[in-house]
């Protein structure tokens, strides 16, 4: 089963004195490939401690998070390191773009990590800013970009490795609504057209339209509110 | 009465007789006893024999042979006493000697030096102001120790008092031609050559030759000691001096490298232990600044390390990118450091003791970079503690 898995999966803090304080609650959630996922709910309640294990940031305390088959808990720091290199792509609030690159090269640096840039990668990435609408500002650097083009650019970036996985953080939090529709709405399209799993927390409930379930999160419990 | 007459004249014959022989073998026997004495060879007694008969005349030959063997012994006395005295001290040295030159303990090359400290005063000048501190040093024209003239003519042998001076003299006034006065002594001196950057304990050096040299540190008589050809100092050249050999072959001298006599120079080591210290410490500080100087800049951008880490970069992929880059900036500013250095020492005055050797400009630059890519270490280390998730629910 490809995908994403979360099987019953907790996270706790202890503080000094000993008492237990839980993040996330027996979380289960299965993502299938082509399948779009928002988890919604207020700050603090945690999202982003939930999409933080997802891209095996963090470990779980007890349960499993099984991606493309392979058990995150079981695996060593740099397999992990590895693994989101190769098969997580995250989309981050606020873009996130390294200031000295320009748009081309925020996504061949993703490349740069594994090892040497082909040609083939050029055409890639490339494509991909075709696909997000940015092919005539593939020189510009971040700081010569609106919110929307820098959030575009943090798409195409994601997809750069053709990860499995895709996590998106508030892709949308410093948009207004126009750019956040075709934000969300371009995320949608790479997921499905490109079929991969796709997670995204947000607490913008105008955008939920795009995606094919939505889970509520509150107090660490996970509730599934619309199919 | 013919038995009486017989003995008579028997008697008086036998005295005749004796006293003819006597008066013959009296010069034999005392050339007899004489012979034995020079056989001993004491030629202080000689034969006195006034008659002119033959016995006479062997007399005479006798006493000539003995002044002729007494000069002869003279002779060889005075040969054996003075080889003696010449061989017997100098022997020793002169063995040391031959074979110090026979295994290379000694060079070919070796000339001999001196060195005198001296207050000239171009002539003309009267003022005191004018007066000049300079080192005189005598040696062979032609041999290594003579520097090369930037300017002039070279040396010549002879009691001459041409001299070549260090060019910083120029800037006080001395040109080629010019007749330098030495305080305290009557001959003067006639610059015909600069040379350049030699001086002695921060004194101009003024060349000469060495005959005029010794007039000159010897003006005083007897200061020489009787030593003929007196010479300060013995410079070997050679890249196989065993100096210890050579002090154990050779009785009464004194040995040192170019560094020892460098080092032993009055306030050299003192002077050379506060640059080395401030040397030192430069460094240290540079390390400190570069150091710290990487690291804020990491720090600034811990946030995009951390975005990077996020999106799957490895430490040692970060690692290599901050190495590298702080290498590419340090060789640049050790670059634009060591121009503005090479120009900093174009526009000194020239009479500034300053040199610039490029191997040490190369080699502490080589040292500097070092300290930087290690300095920046520190800055890798606060990279790998970078946790990725705080590029997670962060807002710009």
């Amino acid at each position: 089963m490809s995908g994403i898995q979360f099987n019953n999966v907790t996270k706790y803090y202890q503080d000094g004195a000993g008492t237990k304080l839980t993040i996330l609650d027996n979380v289960s959630l299965n993502v299938q490939p082509g399948e779009l996922v928002a988890v919604i709910g207020p700050s603090g309640s945690g999202k982003s401690t939930f999409l933080s294990i997802a891209g095996a940031l963090l470990q779980a305390s007890s349960g499993e998070v099984i991606i493309n088959n392979t058990n995150l808990s079981k695996m060593s720091p740099k397999q992990v390191s590895q693994l989101r290199l190769d098969q997580i792509g995250f989309i981050l609030q606020t873009s996130n773009l390294v200031p000295y690159l320009n748009v081309l090269d925020q996504l061949l640096v993703v490349k740069k990590m594994k090892g040497k840039i082909t040609g083939a990668d050029k055409h890639f990435a490339k494509d991909l800013l075709k696909g997000v609408g940015l092919e005539s500002k593939l020189k510009k650097y971040p700081e010569h970009l609106s919110g929307g083009e820098r959030q575009r650019t943090a798409i195409a970036r994601a997809f750069m490795n053709n990860p499995d996985i895709i996590l998106a953080d508030e892709p949308t939090a410093s948009l207004d609504s126009k750019r956040a529709f075709e934000v969300v709405e371009l995320i949608a399209n790479f997921v499905k057209s490109r079929n991969k799993a796709a997670i995204m927390v947000t607490h913008d409930e105008r955008m939920l339209s795009y995606c094919d379930r939505v889970y509520h999160i509150n107090d660490g419990k996970l509730v599934l509110v619309e199919h | 009465m013919i038995l009486f007459t017989f003995t008579i004249a028997i008697v008086f014959a036998g005295c005749i007789l004796w006293f003819i022989s006597k008066k013959i073998t009296a010069p034999l026997r005392e050339m007899n006893d004489i012979a034995r004495l020079y056989a001993k060879g004491d030629f202080s007694k000689s034969v006195h024999v006034n008659s002119n008969d033959e016995i006479g005349q062997l007399a005479n030959s006798f006493t000539y042979m003995a002044k002729e063997l007494n000069q002869l012994e003279n002779t060889r006395k005075q040969f054996i006493s003075n080889v003696s005295h010449e061989l017997r001290s100098p022997l020793t040295s002169i063995k040391g000697f031959i074979i110090a030159l026979m295994d290379g303990t000694i060079p070919s090359n070796k000339r001999a030096m001196g060195s005198h400290v001296a207050v000239v005063l171009k002539e003309g000048n009267k003022d005191d102001s004018e007066k000049l501190d300079v080192s005189i040093l005598g040696i062979e024209p032609g041999s290594f120790l003579e520097p090369s003239v930037v300017e002039g003519k070279p040396l010549t042998e002879g009691d001459n008092y041409q001299v070549t001076v260090n060019s910083s003299l120029k800037d006080k006034g001395i040109e080629l031609g010019d007749i330098l006065e030495i305080e305290g002594f009557d001959e003067t001196l006639e610059v015909i050559g600069f040379v350049e950057g030699e001086t002695f304990n921060h004194l101009p050096s003024i060349f000469i030759d060495l005959e005029p040299w010794r007039s000159i540190h010897f003006a005083a008589p007897g200061s020489d000691m009787g030593v003929e050809s007196p010479v300060n100092a013995i410079m070997l050249q050679g890249d196989t001096i065993d100096t210890e050999k050579l002090a154990n072959s050779i009785d009464g001298i004194e040995i040192a490298t170019k560094k020892e006599a460098i080092n032993g120079l009055p306030g050299y080591t003192a002077e050379n232990g506060t640059i080395m210290m401030m040397l030192g410490f430069l460094l240290v500080i540079s390390a400190f600044v570069i150091g710290v100087f990487f690291y804020v800049l990491t720090l600034q951008k811990a946030n995009q390390f951390g975005v990077m880490k996020a999106i799957g970069a490895s430490n040692g992929f970060l690692a290599k990118a901050i190495i590298s880059q702080i290498t590419l900036l340090a060789t640049i500013s050790i670059g634009i450091g060591i121009i503005f250095t090479y120009g900093t020492a174009a526009i000194l005055p020239p009479g500034m003791p300053f040199a610039l050797d490029s191997s040490l400009v190369f080699s502490y630059a080589i040292i500097l970079l070092v300290v930087s890519v290690l300095s920046s270490l520190i800055s890798v280390r606060r990279i790998t503690k970078i946790d990725p998730l705080q590029a997670i629910g962060r807002v710009e």
